[in-house]
């Protein structure tokens, strides 16, 4: 029974990055949509920046100033991804989000080099629950999680900005006959979902050391914890990730942990699959 | 154009094309010899490629997991089972399509591009499966001293082998072509203009796309087997995640769903890594300069053609070419691209479909 508690808390704390970063997809995707495969990036961007900065300021300031910059990068892929032209198909913006995506790598291939980065966690003591060990990350990774899962689905639903935002993918020219800019929209967006993903990172690096080539990884699980709510769904997406989390620490620690990245990754083709069934069925 | 509508002379210079790809092999110098080879194999998975993401509006991000599943079969067949070098050839096509058709069935039914995800997904399976089933895949060390291809009771190598990897390569460029004029290419045709539309007229939307996505899993299972055969190794090294983003870079520079466009964007890119990673190794060059440079070049084509010439960088240049010499434009019977099909409705509502240019397109 411990060690059963023990794989669902290291699940959940893994399940929240995932949620984040599909947090991050379902923003971008809701807004303009198309799927942005720059997600995982933002995280491990964040997470090799701040551990760089840390060997020189505070952990917490050089954080701040890796979270700030991704931010700022973020609002760059966006502008690139459908402010130069306007008017891109859902499928050439995923190709163009994939070429930054491989410019992202090669530039930090070049600064950060090929070792996986990390820190320490924020308290080197873990908690002893029942014997099982619940490191205080985990709670500030989930905390942050479901603080920002709860705001955005707020701001979506009640305020003004965030019915623009839906209204705008609904449709581009519906949205501009009413008089929203969709390119800043657009921006704003990616922006957002670059400040999830860093943040997701900053927190996740000390649990799971990054790499220039991590971004994958991160951007198909983020993928799989926004494909549960079709893409659309803030609360579906953190569901989603928390359920991709838990079932791939229970299975790795139950079957055999040399299968661990094929069991992830099958889970999610999985996800997919029921969401496919679900989808084509009401369809 | 379409190829039914060629005329004599543009299907003379078709098929003198088709015998000097086939007959070049015995001009060139062993290095190149492997290099053009290579070509062949990569033209194969491109042609693939190029109509899925050109007639299905689909893109994978796992062909590269095709064309090393293909190459395993193949190699795996070969060593550990001890079957005729031929059968296993045919093998790696047949079970890279059956996997393939298992995992599309599910993916092309939903909205968005949940193949791209899963077709990436698809590729880290397979490469760390290869890593965990060491007994049978070789592991990191991989599969040394593969038998040789054997075709009656010669065993092609050198100039010869490269001659029949472009003679396949050639086969699946025809059949491509006729599959396009085909009834099932005008279903295709209709799907590329507007789902909606073609559904409304009785095509199966899902079923088409599936059929291509296996077709095309097939054409890289192919190419895959070629690959072992040319080396009689294997190794997980070869086919990294970043080998599926070459094929969508050699499509991006060929144009969505043109057969002609993905042999020239395949030649064209394997030049220019061939290229970067003589220059990536000079002395002086940090450690990490290849893969900085072939991923950055990688990554910048992406974004520039996606951004600025949306039919592919081939048929842009073979527009400005006609632009600045007109009298050209008769001559040059079989260089154009089919007009560039994939766009979806969302897209279709703001601009004309199938714009004279794309440089014309509303900023």
């Amino acid at each position: 029974m411990t060690a059963f508690l023990q794989y669902v808390v290291t699940g959940v704390s893994d399940g929240a990055a995932y949620a984040l970063v599909g947090i991050g997809l379902v923003i971008v995707f809701r807004t303009t949509n198309a799927l942005n495969f720059a997600q995982g990036v933002y995280a491990v961007v964040a997470g090799l920046t701040t551990s760089v900065l840390a060997l020189h300021m505070p952990i917490v300031l050089a954080a701040l100033i890796a979270i700030a910059l991704t931010t700022s990068i973020g609002v760059v892929t966006g502008l690139i991804t459908i402010g130069i032209r306007g008017d891109t198909t859902p499928l050439h913006s995923l190709i163009v989000t994939l070429g930054l995506t491989l410019i992202a790598e090669s530039a930090e291939l070049l600064i950060f080099g090929d070792a996986p980065h990390s820190y320490a966690s924020i308290a080197r003591r873990a908690w002893n629950v029942h014997g099982v060990r619940v490191q205080p990350q985990y709670v500030l990774l989930l905390g942050v999680t479901l603080a920002v899962t709860l705001g955005l689905t707020l701001l979506l639903r009640y305020t003004v900005v965030g019915n623009a935002l839906v209204a705008a993918s609904d449709s581009l020219r519906a949205a501009r006959l009413v008089g929203i800019d969709t390119v800043t929209f657009g921006a704003v967006a990616f922006g957002v979902a670059a400040l999830l993903g860093a943040i997701g990172g900053v927190l996740l690096t000390p649990l799971v050391p990054l790499a220039y080539d991590s971004d994958l990884n991160i951007a198909v699980n983020g993928f799989a914890a926004a494909a549960f709510g079709g893409l659309i769904s803030v609360p579906g997406a953190l569901v989603g990730g928390l359920v991709l989390g838990m079932a791939e620490n229970l299975v790795v620690g139950y079957v055999n942990p040399q299968y661990e990245l094929t069991i992830a990754l099958v889970i999610m083709l999985v996800l997919i699959g029921w969401r496919a069934r679900r989808e084509g069925a009401t369809a | 154009m379409s190829a039914t509508r060629l005329r004599w002379g543009g299907r003379a210079a078709l098929a003198a094309t088709a015998v000097a790809l086939v007959a070049l092999p015995w001009q060139l110098s062993l290095p190149d010899q492997s290099l053009y080879t290579q070509m062949g194999q990569y033209a194969i998975v491109a042609i693939g490629l190029s109509l899925l993401m050109g007639f299905a509006g689909q893109v994978s991000f796992g062909h590269g997991a095709f064309y090393m599943l293909g190459a395993y079969v193949a190699g795996v067949f070969a060593m550990r089972y001890h079957w005729p070098t031929l059968a296993t050839l045919v093998l790696a096509p047949v079970a890279t399509a059956a996997v393939a058709g298992v995992l599309g069935l599910p993916l092309l039914r939903l909205r968005g591009h949940y193949l791209a995800f899963a077709t990436l997904a698809v590729h880290l399976i397979f490469l760390s499966l290869v890593f965990a089933w060491g007994g049978v895949t070789g592991g990191e060390i991989g599969l040394i001293g593969l038998p040789k291809l054997k075709i009656g009771s010669a065993y092609p190598a050198g100039a010869t082998y490269a001659a029949i990897v472009w003679a396949l390569a050639v086969a699946v460029a025809l059949v491509s072509l006729a599959l396009v004029s085909s009834r099932a290419g005008r279903a295709l045709r209709a799907i590329a203009a507007n789902e909606r539309d073609a559904a409304a007229a009785g095509i199966d939307v899902a079923a088409s796309k599936l059929r291509l996505f296996v077709l095309s899993a097939g054409y890289a299972g192919l190419a895959g087997g070629l690959y072992t055969y040319q080396l009689q190794y294997l190794s997980p090294d070869a086919f990294p995640v970043v080998l599926s983003v070459q094929f969508v870079v050699m499509i991006a520079i060929g144009g969505m769903g043109s057969v002609y466009g993905a042999v020239f964007g395949a030649i064209g890119i394997t030049l220019l890594q061939h290229e970067l990673s003589i220059l990536g190794t000079r002395p002086g060059m940090p450690l990490q300069a290849p893969k900085v440079l072939a991923i950055g070049a990688f990554g910048l084509i992406l974004v520039v053609v996606m951004l600025f010439f949306q039919r592919g960088l081939l048929p842009a240049l073979v527009d400005l070419t006609r632009r600045i010499v007109p009298q050209l434009a008769a001559a040059e019977p079989v260089a154009a691209a089919p007009s560039a099909p994939g766009e979806e409705e969302r897209a279709a509502e703001q601009r004309s479909l199938h714009g004279p240019t794309d440089s014309g397109a509303d900023g």
